[in-house]
């Protein structure tokens, strides 16, 4: 009675591990099947789209990089990305600093208000926000883009921010104050280095968020040589739907993809345990 | 006399201390506050504006009343849109189950249930236009999912997935679940985790079964955590599926996969512009946002109170 029990316990055991080994596989074949499939030609992708290639061949991405020019379209990605993301986390120190730790009046109802437009789409203030930036010239400008992604970016890190910032004791403040701390001392030497996990995992959600955005820089940047990757990619995508070139576009689709992978994989151990952690406060 | 100054400035009065929290409270958020206002605020209030006018982008804009309104809610189109949006919201609980099974697995730390949690979570790092492409090149009718199935002689089942409404939906939703697993595993372990491994033991010790187990302390443990992904999940599908729908299916065939969000952007950046009608279209969905994000809280919290 009791063996058959435990293999019972054993067979369910087994079973879930294959499973969970089965959606495991499903997670990271296609990063396997970008993989060989970038290194083909057109002909052998059509063939046979499961083969490994002949050879080990790189014609595909060194047309990516000469012909397409990705690189260009990497180095604007991380450009917008490093300014929008040192200007979010900026400001949004010290607001969620403000609605964290200074009751000041009304610190309740902006902190709510600043969070709501976290819901409003992009689609709804898309329109007239085009036409403004077109009034100042910033429609196919990295400012343009920049500048929403600013806007887009702060209630999200603020929401994360002051959640975690509540965790740090008024003691620990009050006794900066008393060494004679100011207000920037305070947030330079009490609330960044002890909220610094949290301000690192908004880091690399915001630039792994950027770096895989569509619409906004869709919409505003016109010009391929001021695109973003994924931008460039999809206009690339289109144009040549149907008679596209899977094998080409596989190489496109996984150099898209390595940066925010990178990052993950770096910081996955970091950003597992904070988003289990802080996902719901 | 320099000594009682400090005294008196680290002894600081509570008027005192209001008024300059206030000041630095106020001058801490303000920055935040004007750009929320000037690139978020403002686009708001002059789209609400242009959605009475038959704007074009360019120097027509004569007010036109609710005409825009009147024709979107008229427009049999809008109501295939809904009902787009609708059925892709079927993808939630598929989901809530496969999500919250594979969170309480991770929980039990299941073998390999670290390995498991980092590679689930994948599909969340990589763009979701990247997605979209590799679902539309797996399901293109000279693709991989084809060439199985008449491999196997299924050729009857071969068809071209994304060409036609019912397969192209169910692909979509297929696509939404498998990029979702993880993110709801994840929030489900979060919720788990702060759960008192006590009770467990108590229940174990009392006699439960493990579906007894599960279905008297797990899920309703779970409440708070499946309130959270069903309101972010349906705010998603309201206004987050433009990637998906732009590399997969561009809306097509017709306007059989177009949602409401992808249907602002056709009639504003994409096949025409008429913004007038795509503010609407666009107030219309924010209100639709508002309406099931506000009755699905009314509904939780009392839901909430029947468990206790």
């Amino acid at each position: 009675m009791k063996k058959r029990v435990k293999l019972s316990k054993r067979l369910t055991a087994v079973f879930t591990f294959v499973i969970l080994t089965v959606m495991a596989l499903s997670f990271v074949y296609p990063l396997i099947y970008m993989f060989l499939n970038s290194l083909k030609t057109k002909t052998e992708y059509f063939q046979n789209p499961f083969s490994l290639p002949g050879a080990f061949r790189l014609e595909n991405y060194q047309i990516m990089f000469e012909k397409f020019n990705l690189l260009r379209n990497f180095l604007n990605t991380f450009f917008m990305a490093f300014v929008s993301i040192t200007v979010i986390m900026a400001l949004s120190v010290f607001a969620s600093y403000a609605f964290s730790k200074l009751r000041f009046k009304g610190s309740g109802i902006v902190y709510i208000a600043v969070i709501c437009t976290m819901f409003i789409p992009a689609q709804v203030t898309m329109i007239p926000m085009y036409y403004m930036f077109s009034k100042f010239n910033l429609v196919n400008t990295y400012t343009g883009v920049i500048i929403s992604y600013i806007a887009a970016g702060l209630p999200g890190t603020i929401l994360l921010l002051t959640a975690n910032f509540k965790g740090i004791p008024g003691e620990v403040i009050e006794a900066a104050r008393i060494d004679g701390a100011g207000y920037f001392g305070i947030i330079r030497h009490v609330v960044v280095p002890m909220g610094m996990p949290a301000i690192a995992i908004n880091i690399v959600l915001s630039f792994v968020a950027q770096c895989n955005e569509l619409f906004t820089p869709m919409i505003l940047l016109q010009d391929t040589e001021k695109q973003t990757v994924i931008v460039a990619l999809s206009a690339l995508m289109s144009q040549t739907k149907g008679a596209g070139d899977p094998a080409f576009q596989m190489a496109g689709m996984l150099l898209a993809v390595i940066p925010p992978l990178i990052i993950y994989l770096i910081f996955q151990k970091y950003l597992t345990n904070g988003l289990t952690a802080g996902a719901i406060k | 006399m320099n000594v009682s100054k400090n005294i008196r400035r680290k002894v600081r009065p509570a008027a005192r201390v209001a008024r300059q929290n206030n000041l630095q409270g106020w001058l801490s958020v303000l920055p935040v506050l004007l750009v929320i206002a000037a690139v978020r605020g403002y686009p708001l209030l002059v789209g609400f504006q242009k959605s009475f006018t038959n704007w074009d982008g360019m120097t027509r804009s004569d007010f036109v009343g609710l005409q825009n309104y009147i024709r979107v809610l008229s427009d049999l189109e809008f109501w295939k849109l809904l009902s787009n949006n609708a059925i892709f919201m079927l993808f939630i609980p598929i989901q809530l189950v496969i999500g919250i099974t594979v969170s309480v697995l991770f929980y039990e730390k299941t073998a390999g249930w670290k390995f498991f949690r980092s590679v689930f979570y994948l599909p969340q790092m990589i763009s979701s236009v990247i997605v979209g492409y590799l679902f539309a090149v797996f399901f293109s009718f000279r693709g991989p999912i084809n060439t199985i199935l008449s491999s196997l002689g299924l050729e009857a089942l071969t068809r071209d997935w994304l060409g036609q409404r019912a397969s192209a939906l169910m692909i979509i939703m297929v696509c939404l679940v498998w990029v979702n697993i993880g993110w709801q595993a994840m929030l489900g372990l979060g919720g788990l985790a702060s759960v008192d491994p006590g009770i467990f033991e108590a229940a174990k010790i009392d006699g439960a079964g493990y579906f007894q187990r599960l279905f008297f302390i797990t899920i309703p443990m779970l409440g708070r955590t499946i309130e959270y992904s069903c309101i972010m999940s349906v705010i998603w599908v309201l206004s987050g599926l433009f990637p998906y729908i732009f590399s997969m299916t561009k809306g097509g065939p017709g306007y059989d996969t177009t949602t409401i969000d992808y249907m602002v952007y056709l009639k504003s950046f994409g096949t025409s512009s008429e913004m007038g009608y795509a503010s609407a279209l666009a107030f219309i969905l924010l209100l639709i946002i508002m309406l099931l994000t506000i009755g699905q809280m009314k509904l939780s919290n009392r839901a909430n109170d029947w468990g206790e």
